[in-house]
């Protein structure tokens, strides 16, 4: 990760000019010695100043200040980057995930209900809250797919489809991924706003961790609350992950605010790596989401689950929707579960 | 006020950005172009003027199917005579191609040049005749803009008389232009007629003539690639006359020259030198007798040259004793060490040659200064020669010709005088007699004190300089010396904002009662000023839309041909003289040499039979050799001549063989006398027929007892071994050569001569029409105009040993004391109050007050007033906003942070101008620099609209000139340009 | 093949920027788009020293190396092209190029950038050579006519070498040699991985 120390190493004007300020009194000083070819600066001894990796900055008369740059060494080294170590990244966590999915359900298979579906249903998911997940959801499937069009479409796509569909796709493409971007960070603010109390770390997710969730033996369902300690760790996962890749895609949106060609690059590394890493997290929470677990879909489906699904994987939630239902203010008519989580 | 990315970003922005780039298609070139935000205002603006007769010239792509013309034509920017070639297609001039055959060039262009081509295609430039009417530019016919002016002219003839119109014309006329344009004033009956020489070079060609004959450049770009010293003082050549750089630095590096560049700011021509040396701005003299102190100390002085070709050196060496190291370094700030090395390395590293430009011209010293370094020449022996000489770089494509043609208030064509000899000479050459001339000049009352003139000595009388119009429009017509102030101003592409004291001309413009401005854009003539009518603006056409010959800097006269029709309504500098003349009356009598076409919208006279008319009259100059047909030829046949020496290569075809490039003149004798044009002036090492000469004995034979003709120097093949007067016929007859003059020759001579034996023995080599007197005195090895010596001293100027003297407004009071500028004085029919107001500005204590040594120049994107350039998107996008340099230093003291907008306020009518700073080291602590070429702001107000719509150059910015100040050379009335005061703050 | 390369001598050039209007003109390039621009080290100081810069032509250029939708080729002159009908203007090639040659109408990203615009070396695009559907998205194809890029065909001190890489190096060396002095081949190292030594 040499590319990070060297791109935020840039030296720019100021160092060169102050090499030749402070050769400059002396000059001035005794006059006569003034040979302007001599003391010409040469592209050597420049590079060498700056060590090889920064930009070589000069002036120009256009009012625009990226020009000014001459040599930019660094980019090369973004390029290399970009190419080499963010493409493998990429590779690793997508198909490695895939992967990794395909061997679990060969294996474990399909995780079903153990005492089987129950004729009764409980509310998992208000309206609001489903919105807030889908808007997330299916902004994400577009950011990720568009995404990874950047880095393998040329690949996979372009050999296969041919120049114009793949030319289309990929204008389209980064369209929807600069549109999409927003949707995504609307969802993810409110999935926050929604699902932040639930996804407080306790006592109980530590049990659930060290029964490995219940998802590699049968049978076994370490207690959860509304979440257990893998959803929690979506959450957080796409909380944090969603929240770099909404900043740093904002800054690659808008480079002006990116602070330089350099802070851009750093950006665009950063975005592509936790892309690739979330965009894993996601397909493993969309397998164990859809046909990795029977019953799990309906959640944010219906937004309601089946009763018995919710107590073997959320049996302190379950017991705290219900408990709070007789307890309740006394309207025995309503169905449990009616009621909103929050 | 500029067209930005951002701005255009959100201009554009939404949607129809987005389709165009979501589209997996290509953005089809308009679309680009529009997505520019340039070109929808360029579009939208020639939408608004409707169709008529407004011809936009679309260019695009190639289209290889149609036959594509190649032109060949000069670049219409500096001096340096770049060939431009021009690819046209259906009359449309589609593409530029290097012009790789011209010795000057060799294909090469600086950023103007390798964009004129949009000049014929400006968006921007007037596409018809506009007036003012009540304040409000209409647009008129070309018919009704003649009547008009020509009536109000006429009536400003019949109130206030001839000399109250003032013509100034232009360096951007061609030959035939400028000739016919001083031929107008003639007609006319006026000697205020003027063009840019007089604010870039007068004091130059002053100075040279007064020296050694000739107002001109002695060498040439291509021969300092024989020098072994270059040095450069006030000349920033790099953005001057970038091409120049290519024989220079060519020169520098084979022959490891030294070059050596003395200026107050470190310019891109000081970042390829191999000494720079800073001094203070205004102390040129100063610093060249303190180069000279040490060459007469340490005996490092050409004897040898000397004693033969330099007359009053010994005064020289006396003056300059005065200027020991110690007192130069007071007075410009550099030790003398430094100079002794300058001293050593010019004097003994030869050949050296000398450049020097506006940074040495543009001063109240103007003459001096150039008369001091024409000294420093002599004094080294190195004028004359290859590799040496006074290499003057001129400014415009034509200012030299120009020049030569007397757009000028004190001389007729080819430097003859306004003397009575001179006009009738030019009577015989025009063919209209000597009193219809004189007829034709007003009478000028006795005022003020002084006596009263005839029409005949009034003709003789200089006029006022371009620099001063406006004082001679507002002062108290007592104080004008002639009938009556400046009443009409007819100005032929000369912007207004190249001259001092803006605000001043601001006034003088409004209090006119007729401007009338010609010029493929509205100048800052058009737009500066408040007048609500009585005011016209004729769109003339480019160089590139007319033919016409141009003489470079290096004297070469080259030919060019018009690469397309004049664009919109535009036309041409002939036919709208023509129709001038045709109004006010006279056309019949000026132009009846000519041959007549049908022009665009008149008849005009063709380019070729004007040349042929100065061919039959350019003696003196040596304009006579120049005829259409050969310069045509050698544009043909530019690849037949050396890189270095100009002249043709063995082989050449028959009707160039032998020729110099451009034929530089002096060419002498007729076109059938084949004379090859004189590359390199007074150079007695090459026969006169091959462009050998000396010095010109213009200044009589002897002076205090001592001979001022040549001892023992002549060119080899001199029949005379030493230096001889003029030729006038008396001297063939003397010398018993007049026999071989031809009964033709001898006819006209006598024709001129009255068949007068005095008369006739009186006709010299300039008079004799029939070039009989030079061709013999050249048969014989001899210059026609004698082999004398230069003058180290010119008797007959102020200070004819020139002194150091403080700028009007300088920055050390303390030395004002010591060396003040000279006494107040009457100069071009005006007062000229310099002392009266560096004795205020000390009392004043001006300079506590305006701390910083304001000085100008040029930029490599922009030329003169800058109209043209600015209005040029491909140059105006690379200097988006006028600015000044300071120094860091000054910028710390003052807050000033590097891109922040600052006043620059002068001395004077509280002046001030909003710009940007450049904070650099470029200048030193105390002097800030600004480039001229801006305009449309003015003291803070953006003018924009004052320009007629779809007019306004791209860029606009303000002008150096609204807070530079009074100062004026006694010899040639330039302004002082470079060396005033000012106060930085924050904005 | 010729191995095409820019080379602009810094103790030549004096910023004239012939260069820069000469592509203009050649191109029409638009306001905005700077295809070849100088750039000054040192400005105003005696080490002052000017480069021209466009598009260097990289061996393994690395603009091609991140263009997502892969629309840059290298010609057999070694010229490396683009194509815009397949450029989604994402602004990679810009941060990847070390020379900032890659421009585009607009400068962020958000909508788009457009098209992106870059110095062809004067040689057109992916369209046939020398037509107008190419003049129109690329500008005019010299080296298709036999000429070099216009920008060094026209710089006023020769500063701006184009042709042949060999050649021009030896050009540049016999220089140094005569001259005495050579700041370098600016942006040789960066573009060819090598530089030309005396």
């Amino acid at each position: 990760m040499t590319i990070f120390t060297k791109m935020s190493r840039v030296i720019a004007v100021l160092a060169l000019g102050l090499f030749a300020v402070i050769a400059q009194p002396q000059a001035a000083q005794a006059q006569d010695i003034i040979n302007p070819t001599a003391e010409s600066v040469t592209e050597d001894a420049l590079m060498e100043a700056l060590n090889g990796d920064a930009q070589v900055q000069g002036r120009v008369s256009i009012p625009d200040d990226l020009s000014s740059g001459l040599i930019k060494p660094a980019n090369r080294g973004w390029a290399d980057t970009h190419g080499g170590p963010v493409r493998t990244v990429n590779l690793i966590a997508v198909v490695g995930m895939i992967v990794l999915l395909v061997a679990f359900y060969a294996i474990r298979g399909k995780i079903r209900i153990d005492s089987g579906p129950s004729s009764e249903r409980i509310q998992r998911f208000s309206a609001t809250e489903r919105f807030a997940h889908w808007l997330m959801a299916v902004s994400f499937i577009v950011l990720a797919l568009t995404g990874l069009n950047l880095v393998f479409g040329r690949a996979v796509i372009l050999p296969v489809f041919g120049e114009g569909v793949f030319g289309t796709l990929s204008a389209w493409g980064k369209v929807a991924h600069n549109y999409m971007g927003f949707a995504f960070m609307l969802g993810l603010i409110l999935s926050f706003v929604y699902w932040i109390a639930h996804n407080i770390p306790d006592k109980v997710d530590m049990h659930w961790l060290s029964k490995g969730g219940g998802l590699f033996v049968k049978g076994v369902h370490p207690p959860a609350k509304k979440f257990n300690a893998g959803q929690k760790g979506i959450f957080w996962s796409v909380t944090l992950g969603g929240a770099a890749l909404s900043f740093t895609g904002v800054m690659l949106l808008f480079p002006e605010l990116a602070g330089g060609e350099a802070g851009w690059q750093l950006y665009q590394v950063i975005h592509g790596v936790v892309a690739a890493i979330l965009t894993a997290i996601v397909i493993a929470h969309i397998y164990i989401g859809s046909v990795g677990m029977e019953g799990a879909y309906d959640a944010m489906g219906s937004g309601e689950v089946d009763l018995n699904w919710a107590k073997e994987h959320h049996s302190l939630w379950v017991e705290e929707v219900q408990g709070k239902s007789s307890d309740g203010t006394g309207d025995g008519s309503s169905r449990p579960g009616t009621q909103p989580a929050e | 006020m500029l067209v930005k990315r951002r701005q255009r970003d959100a201009a554009r922005g939404g949607l129809q950005g987005f389709a165009t780039s979501v589209a997996a298609r290509p953005v089809d070139r308009r679309s680009f172009l529009r997505g520019s935000g340039l070109a929808v205002g360029g579009l939208a603006a020639v939408t608004a003027f409707g169709a008529g007769t407004v011809r936009k010239a679309e260019a695009g792509p190639t289209d290889f199917s149609q036959p594509i013309e190649v032109k060949t034509n000069i670049c219409t920017h500096c001096s340096v005579g770049c060939t431009v070639k021009a690819e046209v297609q259906n009359g449309v001039w589609v593409g530029q191609e290097p012009a790789w055959k011209s010795p000057i060039n060799r294909g090469t262009h600086c950023a103007k040049g390798a964009s004129v081509r949009e000049l014929v295609h400006g968006d921007r430039r007037l596409k018809y005749p506009m007036k003012k009417e009540n304040g409000e530019w209409v647009r008129i016919s070309w018919d009704q803009a003649i009547d008009e002016i020509g009536e109000k002219m006429l009536e400003v003839r019949e109130r206030s008389g001839a000399d109250a119109a003032y013509l100034l014309g232009s360096a951007k006329f061609s030959n035939e232009g400028a000739y016919l344009f001083r031929k107008f004033a003639a007609f006319w009956g006026t000697n205020n007629v003027d063009h840019q020489a007089r604010i870039c070079h007068s004091t130059t060609v002053a100075g040279v003539a007064n020296t050694w004959g000739y107002g001109a450049m002695t060498n040439s770009y291509n021969d300092i690639r024989n020098s072994k010293t270059i040095v450069f003082m006030g000349s920033n050549a790099a953005e001057a006359h970038p091409v120049s750089l290519q024989h220079i630095l060519t020169g520098k590096e084979t022959n490891r020259a030294n070059v050596i560049v003395l200026d107050p700011r470190f310019t891109r021509t000081a970042a390829h030198a191999t000494d720079y040396i800073r001094m203070r701005p205004g102390t040129d003299i100063a610093v060249i007798w303190g180069i000279m102190w040490h060459i007469f100390e340490n005996g490092w002085e050409d004897t040898e040259f000397i004693d033969q070709r330099v007359w009053g050196m010994d005064q020289i060496r006396e003056a300059v004793r005065a200027y020991h190291p110690e007192e130069v370094e007071r007075i410009t700030g550099i030790p003398g060490v430094t100079l002794e090395r300058v001293a050593q390395t010019f004097a003994t590293q030869k050949p050296s040659t000398f450049i020097w430009c506006m940074g040495g011209t543009q001063h109240t010293v103007g003459t001096a200064n150039v008369r001091t370094y024409c000294n420093l020449l002599l004094a080294t022996g190195n004028v004359g020669n290859i590799g040496n000489g006074a290499n003057i770089f001129r400014g415009h494509c034509n200012v030299q010709g120009a020049t030569d043609f007397g757009l000028d208030i004190g001389s007729l064509p080819c430097y003859y005088g306004l003397s009575e000899g001179g006009w009738r000479h030019w009577s015989r050459v025009w063919e209209v007699d000597y009193e219809y001339l004189q007829s034709r000049f007003d009478a000028v009352p006795a005022k003020g004190g002084r006596d009263a003139r005839t029409p005949q000595e009034n003709m003789s009388v200089p006029g006022i300089p371009s620099t001063r119009w406006f004082d001679a429009a507002t002062l108290d017509a007592e104080e004008v010396d002639q009938r009556d102030n400046i009443k009409a101003m007819i100005v032929f592409g000369h912007g207004g904002n190249t001259v001092p004291r803006m605000g001043a001309s601001k006034i003088g413009m409004e209090a006119l009662d007729l401007l009338v401005v010609a010029d493929p854009h509205p100048t800052t003539f058009a737009a500066l000023h408040d007048r609500t009518d009585n005011t016209y603006l004729l769109p003339i056409s480019t160089q590139f839309e007319c033919h016409g010959s141009r003489t470079a800097s290096n004297r070469s006269v080259q030919w060019g041909e018009k690469v397309v029709e004049p664009i919109f309504e535009s036309d041409n500098d002939y036919a709208v003289i023509y129709r001038l003349a045709q109004r006010l009356g006279f056309a019949d009598e000026m132009f009846k040499n000519y041959e007549m076409v049908q022009g665009k919208f008149s008849m005009e006279p063709t380019a070729e039979s004007i040349l042929e008319e100065i061919n039959r009259g350019g003696w003196s100059t040596g304009y006579t050799g120049q005829s259409p047909e050969r310069l045509k030829a050698h544009m043909q046949h530019q690849d037949q001549f050396d890189l270095v020496t100009l002249r043709t290569y063995d082989g050449a075809p028959e009707e160039i063989a032998g020729d110099y490039y451009g034929l530089p003149w002096p060419c002498w004798g007729t076109p059938e006398m084949r004379h090859p044009g004189t590359h390199i002036l007074y150079n007695p090492n090459i026969p006169v027929a091959d462009g050998g000469g000396g010095f010109r004995p213009r200044f009589g034979l002897e002076r205090d007892g001592q001979t001022l003709l040549a001892e023992g120097s002549y060119p080899p093949g001199s029949d005379i071994e030493d230096g001889y007067p003029q030729f006038t016929y008396g001297v063939l007859q003397s010398l018993g050569w007049d026999s071989e003059l031809t009964p033709d020759e001898l006819a006209t001579i006598q024709r001129i001569g009255g068949n007068d034996p005095e008369a006739m023995a009186a006709v010299s080599w300039s008079l004799d029409l029939s070039g009989g007197i030079q061709r013999v005195a050249i048969s014989h090895g001899c210059v026609p105009f004698g082999n004398g010596k230069a003058r180290a001293v010119a008797w007959n100027l102020p200070d004819p040993i020139p002194v150091h003297r403080e700028p009007i407004y300088s920055p050390r009071p303390d030395l004002v004391a010591d060396y003040p500028t000279r006494d107040d004085g009457r100069q071009f029919r005006v007062p000229n109050i310099g002392h009266t107001v560096q004795a205020s500005a000390v009392d004043r204590n001006i300079a506590s007050d305006f701390p910083i040594v304001l000085t100008s120049g040029r930029l490599v994107e922009y030329e003169g007033g800058g109209e043209e350039t600015r209005s040029n998107p491909w140059l105006a996008e690379l200097q988006q906003d006028m600015f000044v340099e300071v120094n860091p230093a000054d910028a710390e003291s003052r807050g000033i942070v590097d891109g922040s907008w600052v006043w620059v306020r002068g001395p004077e009518m509280d002046s001030r101008t909003r710009v940007k700073a450049l904070v650099t080291e470029r200048v030193a602590p105390g002097v800030a620099f600004m480039p001229f070429h801006f305009a449309g702001w003015f003291q803070g107000e953006d003018q924009r609209g004052k320009y007629p719509e779809g007019t306004d150059p791209v860029v606009l910015g303000e002008s150096v000139n609204t807070v530079t100040t009074y100062g004026y050379d006694p010899v040639t009335g330039m302004h002082e340009g470079k060396v005033t005061l000012c106060e930085i703050v924050s904005a | 093949m010729a191995r095409m390369k820019f080379l602009c001598d810094a103790d030549r050039c004096i910023e004239c920027n012939a260069c820069v209007t000469a592509c203009k003109n050649e191109h029409e390039v638009p306001w905005g788009i700077n295809r070849r621009r100088v750039v000054t080290i040192n400005d105003g100081l005696p080490g002052e020293r000017s480069v021209s810069m466009a598009c260097m032509h990289c061996t393994d250029a690395p603009c091609a190396a991140v263009c997502p939708v892969d629309c840059f080729y290298t010609t057999e002159d070694a010229v490396v092209l683009h194509s815009k009908d397949t450029c989604i203007g994402c602004g990679y090639c810009f941060y990847a190029c070390p020379f900032g040659a890659p421009q585009y109408p607009r400068v962020g990203n958000f909508g788009t950038r457009g098209k992106m615009d870059k110095c062809t070396y004067c040689a057109g695009g992916p369209e046939a050579d020398m037509t107008e559907a190419e003049y129109v998205k690329y500008g005019s194809n010299r080296l298709a006519e036999g000429k070099l890029p216009l920008c060094a065909e026209m710089c006023s001190t020769k500063s701006l070498l184009a042709g042949d890489g060999d050649i021009i190096a030896d050009i540049y060396r016999e220089r140094v040699v005569t001259r005495g002095y050579g700041s370098g081949a600016w942006g040789w190292r960066s573009a060819y991985g090598e530089t030309v030594s005396v």
